[in-house]
């Protein structure tokens, strides 16, 4: 997907969070487009994940927008962030799928909390979302019955129940062998490219990424905000600052060993 | 508001119908969602049962957006159709439009459901299984039982391996922290029997029973009893839902793989700080119930304070403070090994928690009284 012939559906603009004296991040600013599927990356205690939390409006920025479709959800009242949640679905790392219900019960929540449709039409879009995610005919099953793969899996079906513009996906193939999480990237893919939804990914996989990304946004916790964005292959050929390079080709930074281990 | 949701997407969409000879020509044109799908499916299932059909044709050319929900509807519209010997087409759909077809996948909607070994439907099956519950859960409690005296025998041969800063904090979570409600609830039994009793003991004129009254019956039986089931509440739910979440976290499992006896380091000092501290809990009670009793002594009764201690001393024995003690004992050592039980049972996920939470409760509060009725009758005998 090119930038260039897309229109942004989530534009962040200036957004800063802090927790006390800790600064996360500071003035972060980019978009998302419509239909690209954008993976955030850094090392951990960057601010991926407050970031995604602000994004689906779980925390507040301390400075900022975040505007959906030019609707600011920073400064959206509990009601307006409720709107704008059933346009949104969510993945989160472990699925969180609700325990005590069945997978069809999962997915049949958001349907009966949020349209008016008769009990045997929800019945055949929850096997139609479970097809989807190759999981037809586990309607009956308990999340625990299933495994760490299919629990994600799961977590999609239920995340798309609604249809969303958006979804996020929080640390996407954490947890899961290599096979499972080859499986997990394809089904992103073919969702995508099937439904063109957007999709915002968290995920630390070199491999995921440079499958399933069209755009990477690396943050970085010393720079406090965007160190690299572009196309993953460009920003593995092309990097000239030591840490994107680093971390794209899987290497330690330069430097003495006791420098880079040194823990502030 | 540019924001576009659930509720507030009307999904505006036209549908036009024309009819050549018996052919009904469907033109889409709009948005065509879950928000707005009862309704189109209405539009179209009424347009398609007013006369006879040769064929339906349907229109996406001017559909500007479609989810996968109503993609779905169209494919149960074509199959509709086509069940019924009427050709059904979907004509010129964009690449967008093909891209949502191609998710819906025939095998998955009419696949069967597979059956979870959790679905025990049957009632036979469900009695059964009830039975087996409960043998196991008491060949559990026995087996526990048994691996917290391995654990106590093996801390007396080596003291240091108790731990005692987990005692410590233990006596503080169950025992200091739970005395204001103790005394709140022990002053009000105490104040409750002095009146209840004093409003049928003055039609006797026998009022200066009722500080024996109080006191004896708050030392030999509701002391203990009260105070044990408010720490079962407190202390031993308290002891299920922690060391479950730690089953459900893998720290339990984690400790094991360490070489720990999980007993031994999560119950031991819980069940010790218990019977330390529901004793001392109970003496508490019993004062705060006699306090109550002689407030209604005092007020009510034209006793003096005096008159009332000495009342209530003469009638209870060292006897009775004893038995009492070791009463509260042995509830201690119930509740807290009945909540730290219930714990290590913890499979999987929030709602087993919560069952074992209540499940420790009502066990503790049964056995409790159960406890009470034998002692009552041992104690008849002693």
């Amino acid at each position: 997907m090119d930038k260039e012939d897309a229109t942004p559906i989530i534009a962040v603009k200036n957004l800063s969070a802090r927790f006390d004296e800790n600064v996360v991040f500071e003035d972060l600013n980019f978009q998302v487009y419509k239909g690209e599927i954008l993976v955030i990356v850094g090392a951990s205690g960057c601010g991926k994940s407050t970031l995604l939390k602000i994004m689906i409006g779980l925390q507040k920025p301390s400075a900022g927008q975040v505007l959906y479709q030019g609707f600011d959800i920073v400064n959206a009242d509990e009601k307006e962030l409720n709107l704008y949640r059933q346009n949104i679905g969510v993945l989160f790392q472990s699925g969180a799928l609700f325990s005590s219900m069945t997978l069809k019960e999962n997915i049949e929540l958001p349907l009966q909390e949020y349209t008016d449709l008769d009990p045997a039409t929800i019945d055949t879009i929850i096997k139609m979302k479970l097809g989807m995610v190759d999981l037809a005919g586990y309607e009956n099953y308990n999340p625990s019955e299933l495994s760490g793969g299919m629990r994600k899996r799961a977590g999609i079906a239920r995340a798309m129940a609604l249809d969303p513009r958006v979804l996020f996906f929080d640390e996407l193939s954490a947890g899961l062998d290599p096979v499972t999480a080859a499986e997990l990237d394809d089904l992103i893919i073919k969702t995508n490219k099937a439904l063109r939804t957007t999709m915002v990914i968290v995920t630390h996989e070199l491999e995921s990424i440079y499958k399933i990304a069209h755009r990477v946004l690396m943050l970085d916790k010393e720079a406090k905000g965007i160190i690299a964005e572009g196309k993953p292959l460009d920003l593995k050929k092309n990097a000239t600052d030591p840490r994107v390079m680093s971390f794209f080709l899987r290497q330690l930074p330069a430097g003495p060993a006791e420098q880079r281990f040194y823990v502030s | 508001m540019a924001i576009q949701t659930q509720e507030d997407r009307t999904d505006p969409y036209k549908i036009s119908f024309e009819w050549k000879d018996l052919n009904l020509f469907i033109y889409l044109e709009g948005e065509f969602g879950l928000k707005n799908l009862t309704a189109f499916n209405a539009d179209i299932h009424r347009e398609m049962s007013r006369q006879k059909l040769n064929s339906v044709t349907i229109d996406f050319s001017k559909v500007d957006y479609l989810d996968s929900a109503a993609a779905l509807t169209m494919v149960q519209i074509q199959k509709d159709a086509i069940a019924r010997n009427i050709p059904c087409q979907l004509v010129n759909l964009n690449d967008e439009a093909k891209g949502i077809f191609s998710v819906i996948h025939e095998e998955a909607l009419n696949h069967l459901s597979f059956k979870s070994s959790q679905d025990h439907d049957d009632f036979v099956r469900k009695i059964g299984q009830s039975s087996l519950d409960i043998a196991s859960d008491f060949t559990n409690f026995v087996t526990f039982i048994g691996d917290f005296m391995v654990a106590i025998f093996y801390i007396i041969r080596h003291p240091k391996t108790l731990r005692g800063k987990d005692v410590l904090f233990y006596i503080q979570r169950a025992g200091v922290e739970g005395l204001p409600i103790v005394a709140v609830i022990g002053l009000l039994i105490g104040l409750i029997i002095a009146f209840m009793s004093y409003l049928q003991l003055k039609m006797v004129g026998a009022n200066i029973y009722v500080p024996a009254l109080v006191s004896f019956a708050m030392i030999k039986e509701l002391g203990p009893l009260m105070t044990a089931i408010l720490v079962a509440g407190r202390s031993g739910s308290a002891f299920a839902a922690e060391i479950g979440t730690m089953a459900v976290n893998e720290e339990v499992d984690a400790l094991h793989t360490m070489g720990f006896d999980s007993v031994r380091f999560l119950a031991v000092p819980k069940v010790l700080a218990t019977i330390i501290v529901l004793p001392i809990l109970t003496v508490y009670a019993d004062f705060f119930g006699i306090i109550g009793g002689m407030i209604i002594g005092v007020t009510s009764l034209d006793l003096t304070m005096k008159t009332y201690i000495t009342q209530s001393v003469k009638t209870v024995k060292v006897f009775d403070i004893v038995t009492s003690l070791i009463k509260a004992g042995v509830f201690a050592a119930l509740i807290a090994s009945i909540g730290c039980q219930k714990g290590f049972q913890v499979r999987s996920g929030a709602q087993d928690v919560g069952k074992f939470t209540t499940s420790a409760v009502v066990a503790a509060i049964f056995l409790i009284v159960l406890a009470d009725s034998i002692f009552a009758i041992m104690f008849y005998y002693i």
